[in-house]
């Protein structure tokens, strides 16, 4: 039997339980900062992207380790 | 049901020089590039028309950004950043035009017979991100040493604050500079794949059947205006990385000069003073 697409779904799938957290966090967290101070949504922006960028870059690992179980 | 390449697929060979689909892809993206900014500067007036406006949208934003952040270097790789910010962008978005990916030529027979598309999107080939990562790597690292000298950036690599962590620190700070471009190149190379299969995967989920055929109008549509989105956000993350890394670089020497200032009593004395003196 081959186990193969098992596990690149076990990869991804478990891959993506914390960076869906991590993001959760994050973005609940910038929606709060700019809910207290409209004004600051511009500063708080490139940070956010930059914070959103390096946390989904964790799901993204797991996607690639995916697609290789996958497709080689 | 939907048949996924990871490497490039290869169109043909000029001598020692094979050319794939993502290159063609890349290339399509610097001719566009390059018409546009020939098209802008030629007709660039004070006041924008239309079409400079437009134009001028992308440029005006990612700059606010920059002088924002940057520091107070910022006009000496803005340049860097708006181009990569750009090449990203249209390499991305050109991915989504009909015909790239889909027109091409069958390889193989039967069972194995495989659509080789003329055009890939750019980044969908590892060599593609790695090639701007480690642009972006040459650049901050040539900008640290700028700012700081050679010996002070071998003195923020190889020197940690309690002299004894040294040899579990150096390692570290070595395999976070090394990270930065595996990070970098996986995270575009990811996303944009990632987006070329979820759309081949819809596109097959919705003609499998005739019954689910009138959803292919529809379903690709809404994936297509995600991927959008996702150009413009790989893009600007990919440009803000490097900005950020590049300005890490610069700032790390300001800090670590004024800390030497301040520890200037302390036994480093000789040192401080020679820095002074320099």
């Amino acid at each position: 039997m081959d186990l193969t697409p098992l596990a690149a779904g076990l990869a991804m799938g478990l891959g993506g339980i914390g960076p869906g957290i991590g993001l959760g966090i994050g973005f609940s967290k910038a929606m709060e900062a700019i809910g207290r101070n409209p004004e600051a949504s511009g500063t708080i922006f490139v940070p956010y992207i930059l914070g959103l960028a390096l946390t989904e870059a964790i799901g993204i690992y797991a996607l690639v380790v995916s697609l290789i179980i996958l497709f080689t | 049901m939907v048949h996924v390449e990871i490497a490039a697929e290869e169109l043909f060979a000029l001598g020692p020089l094979i050319v794939t689909n993502s290159m063609v892809g890349a290339l399509l993206a610097s001719i566009v590039l390059l018409l546009a900014a020939r098209w802008f500067t030629r007709r660039a007036a004070v006041v924008p028309s239309r079409g400079q406006s437009i134009l001028e949208l992308p440029i005006e934003f990612l700059a606010g950004i920059v002088r924002s952040t940057g520091g107070k270097r910022w006009r000496q790789f803005a340049p860097l950043i708006f181009a990569i910010f750009l090449f990203v962008l249209i390499a991305n978005w050109l991915s989504l035009l009909p015909g790239v990916g889909t027109i091409g030529l069958w390889h193989g027979e039967g069972e194995h017979r495989i659509l080789v598309p003329f055009v890939r999107a750019g980044a969908a080939d590892l060599n593609f991100t790695l090639g701007l990562a480690l642009i972006s790597f040459v650049a901050f690292i040539a900008f640290g040493l700028r700012a700081n000298g050679l010996r002070g950036y071998l003195k923020e690599l190889l020197v940690s604050e309690p002299a004894y962590m040294t040899p579990l620190l150096t390692p570290i700070h070595m395999i976070s500079e090394l990270s930065r471009v595996i990070s970098l190149s996986m995270r575009l190379f990811g996303n944009v794949f990632a987006g070329e299969v979820l759309l081949a995967t819809m596109l097959a989920l919705t003609t499998a059947t005739l019954l689910t055929l009138p959803l292919a109008f529809v379903v690709p549509g809404v994936f297509i205006m995600l991927e959008l989105l996702f150009g413009l956000v790989q893009a600007l993350v990919f440009a803000l990385l490097s900005m950020t890394y590049i300005t890490l670089a610069i700032a790390e020497h300001r800090q670590h000069g004024s800390d030497d200032h301040h520890s200037g009593e302390a036994p480093e004395q000789g040192t401080a003073a020679a820095n002074g003196a320099a």
